[in-house]
């Protein structure tokens, strides 16, 4: 220890008497270190940005919505023929093709009113004789308890004329589509599926909202949700007050959690609006926070859906406008990797709860979040690049995507590791150059400390020990300077730069070590110095 | 008992296919207290003398015993030790360390004595060394800021401090003006006079040599002659007073 000391003392008072070729190298040590932290950094924030993304973008969200716009025109008309069910077509003129004789009109206003008995394989038709001469197209169903409505919307907003149109109708001037199918008992119910984390169910509209006794007015989203919304959205944040409480939701409270943008077009940049009241159809609701993002990657912008938006609970909706209908149901499972086997599960708990016969299309849809970004939000070039040589974007999963996304951004991180690690070469080079400079500019004290007493051990150990010193001063500074360059990068571009004390420490100790290995030639070299040439030498 | 006793010193440089003979067997005896002056002209063997005595070197054949310790066969270490304890060094051009304190520089052989010294002690050392040269009140000037006999008596102080039993100085006063040697030389003198302490003094100036007790003349590697001297007491005014009172 003492030992130690003692070459420590003679390593500062050797880099003191060098002060400025000692800075230079220092400076090399410096940029080397400065640059592998901050490329660490860089590569953290990459790494930490896309599991966000992944996660923001719900790697493992399931989107339960309702209605099914998807099966069209053609795939009724072939229903029959497949026996995979039957229809309900908007086209009047339709109809008279299947059923001949009869006039469109008239077999809606028929076919609503039929219903099939469980136990018979022929249908109990109520008022019409004339359905029975139509085996074919309702004898598939004739296994279902009830004939059920299907309605293939090639256009949502269209009005329909069925019986649950009323319903829907009643929805629909509320604001909530015209196939709200979904209730919170369908939630409740998907909650128990294994696998599951969490279920919020949802009501979404576009609604004007106003500020009390105020001119200020937003048109913005509106959101019925539940209290646990936040743990599904990780890149939330609450700048003022907090989300909605479970007490909240069971009661229907009117309190609203605003979006950043909301907020700030309501109230002002940035002012807190907790305790305010803001006016919903009519209705006061007091605000009871302001949810920001997290996420470097999502800053709220008005027209979002996140943050040019506000959160209500949907009880609160059902209870102000006597509903009780959701627009979606949002699931997550506990991993990425059981959003497949979830989705069907919820599937089929949907199939039953809504009675849809085996040969009916389902009247809701479950979609991954990941499957919605790439079936809308990605080109299929990009998402082709992204994925790599896979074959078939359409055939994409969210965990494939996952991991090719984490391969790509591994080969990042070693491209930015690898170019620190050449700026740290360029440093150690730098160091073992000064000290070989300065092994010649001061071979006569190497003389004359020799000639007082100094073994090569002590010369070689003090040159060392001031190369192990250049790093360590020049690594801690490289530190400073990594934290501050990753700083400037992420407030100058938005880059995601995260620093772990862990990656800092690696870049000190790579450093310690660089610097000794380039600093061992020097000091041998001193050490081998024969004194007498070296007390004469100039 | 001698302090230095040389038995048929030889040292013979090859130079490509040249033998050089720089001693060519060199015996004598150096009692303790004695201030021996080593007069020569250049390239008579007087600087590869002083090297052997110094431990820098070792000879090619004969017999060095140090306080009656064969050095001649010992490894680098062992001489190292030997240089930091038992000889001091003054060399022709102080060999001060720039941008370093007088007293850091007289620290500098503590630094290396086994076992380690803590700083406290290696400062008081320095002091003292420093005091019996006369300069406790420059300990703490800059070793740039100091004269050229300045910087001689510092460097002395360095010799000094880890209590050798030998001083070897190599042209001491081959920088300095005829005063300046002249105090230098008083320094040295007075060391003896007080300290005790054997002083062998490499000079090829006569007048220089006159300060010892004894002067041996070297000539092409080989004692010339070797006669004692009624010390040369010097013009300058004694500096010993003022160094030791």
């Amino acid at each position: 220890m003492i030992a130690l000391r003692h070459h420590l003392t003679l390593a500062v008072q050797g880099l003191k008497r060098n002060r400025v070729q000692a800075m230079l190298a220092m400076l090399g040590m410096m940029i080397g270190v400065g640059a592998l932290v901050t490329s660490l950094a860089l590569g953290q924030g990459a790494k930490e940005a896309l599991d966000e993304q992944l996660r923001a973008a719900g790697a493992n969200l399931l989107l339960v919505t309702a209605g099914n716009y998807k099966p069209n025109t053609e795939q009724y008309l072939n229903m029959d023929a497949t026996g995979h069910g039957i229809g309900w077509l908007d086209l009047p003129q339709s109809l008279p093709d299947l059923v001949p004789g009869i006039r469109s009109d008239d077999a809606i206003a028929r076919m609503e009113s039929v219903a099939f008995s469980a136990e018979e394989a022929t249908p109990y038709v109520l008022s019409m004789d004339e359905l029975p001469t139509l085996p074919a197209v309702y004898r598939a169903n004739a296994r279902d308890k009830m004939f059920r409505q299907i309605h293939f919307e090639d256009d949502p907003m269209a009005v329909h004329k069925h019986p649950t149109a009323a319903q829907r109708l009643g929805d629909a001037a509320a604001g909530l589509g015209s196939a709200a199918t979904l209730t919170r008992e369908d939630a409740r119910e998907i909650a128990r599926i294994p696998g599951v984390q969490y279920v919020v169910s949802g009501v979404h509209e576009n609604q004007r909202l106003h500020v009390q006794d105020s001119d200020a007015v937003w048109f913005t989203r509106l959101h019925g949700t539940e209290a646990d919304l936040p743990e599904i959205r990780s890149g939330w944040t609450f700048p003022h007050g907090r989300f909605l409480s479970e007490a909240e939701v069971e009661d229907g409270a009117q309190v609203a959690v605003l979006g950043k943008v909301v907020a700030d077009k309501l109230f002002g940049k940035d002012v807190n609006p907790v305790g305010e009241t803001v006016v919903l159809w009519n209705q006061p609701f007091t605000v009871i926070g302001v949810v920001g993002s997290r996420s470097w990657a999502a800053q709220p912008t008005p027209g979002d859906d996140q943050f040019d938006a506000f959160y209500v609970p949907v009880t609160a909706i059902h209870k102000l406008l006597n509903l009780s209908k959701l627009n979606s149901i949002a699931v997550t499972t506990v991993s990425v990797d059981q959003t497949t086997q979830v989705s069907k599960a919820i599937t089929e708990l949907l199939r039953k709860r809504h009675e849809i016969g085996d040969a009916m299309p389902d009247d809701f849809k479950v979609e991954s979040v990941a499957q919605q970004v790439l079936g809308k939000g990605l080109a299929p070039s990009v998402a082709r690049v992204v994925s790599g040589n896979m074959r078939s974007v359409d055939k994409m999963t969210v965990a494939n995507l996952s991991n090719s996304l984490k391969r790509t951004n591994r080969t990042i991180v070693a491209l930015l590791a690898g170019v620190a690690t050449v700026s740290l070469l360029v440093g150690g080079v730098g160091v073992m150059n000064l000290l070989l400079l300065s092994v010649t500019q001061r071979t006569r004290e190497v003389g004359l400390r020799m000639a007082l007493g100094a073994k090569p051990g002590d010369i070689a150990g003090q040159f060392l020990f001031e190369a192990i010193l250049l790093s360590l001063i020049g690594g801690v500074a490289g530190i400073a300077l990594g934290i501050a360059a990753s700083g400037s990068l992420q407030r100058l571009f938005q880059w995601s730069a995260v620093i772990s004390p862990l990656a800092a420490f690696i870049a000190l100790v790579v450093a310690v070590v660089l610097g000794a290995v380039f600093g061992v030639y020097p000091a041998l070299r001193a050490s081998h110095l024969n004194p007498i040439e070296a007390l004469h030498y100039d | 008992m001698p302090v230095i006793s040389l038995k048929d010193i030889k040292k013979i440089y090859t130079l490509g296919d040249n033998e050089v003979h720089a001693l060519r067997g060199i015996s004598l005896d150096i009692e303790a207290g004695e201030f021996v002056s080593i007069v020569g002209p250049s390239g008579s063997g007087k600087s590869t003398m002083m090297h052997i005595l110094g431990c820098l070197d070792r000879p090619t054949s004969g017999q060095y015993c140090l306080d009656d310790k064969d050095v001649s066969s010992l490894s680098g270490d062992e001489l190292a030790d030997i240089r930091n304890k038992r000889i001091g060094f003054v060399f022709q051009g102080f060999n001060l360390l720039p941008r370093t304190t007088a007293a850091e520089n007289v620290e500098i052989p503590l630094l290396y004595s086994r076992p380690v010294m803590g700083a406290t002690e290696r400062h008081e050392r320095a002091m003292k060394a420093l005091e019996v040269v006369g300069l406790g009140d420059r300990a703490e000037h800059g070793s740039n800021q100091l004269s050229g006999g300045q910087q001689q008596r510092v460097a002395i102080a360095r010799a000094l401090v880890n209590t050798p039993s030998l001083i070897l100085a190599d042209e001491p006063t081959g920088n300095l003006d005829t005063k300046t040697s002249i105090d230098v030389m008083h320094v040295l003198q007075d060391l003896r006079e007080r300290l005790g302490i054997t002083i062998v003094l490499i000079t090829h100036e006569p007048e220089i040599a006159a300060y010892g007790t004894r002067i041996i003349t070297v000539r092409d590697g080989a004692i010339l002659s070797d006669e004692a001297n009624v010390p040369h007491e010097g013009l300058a005014e004694p500096v010993a007073a003022q160094m030791l009172g």
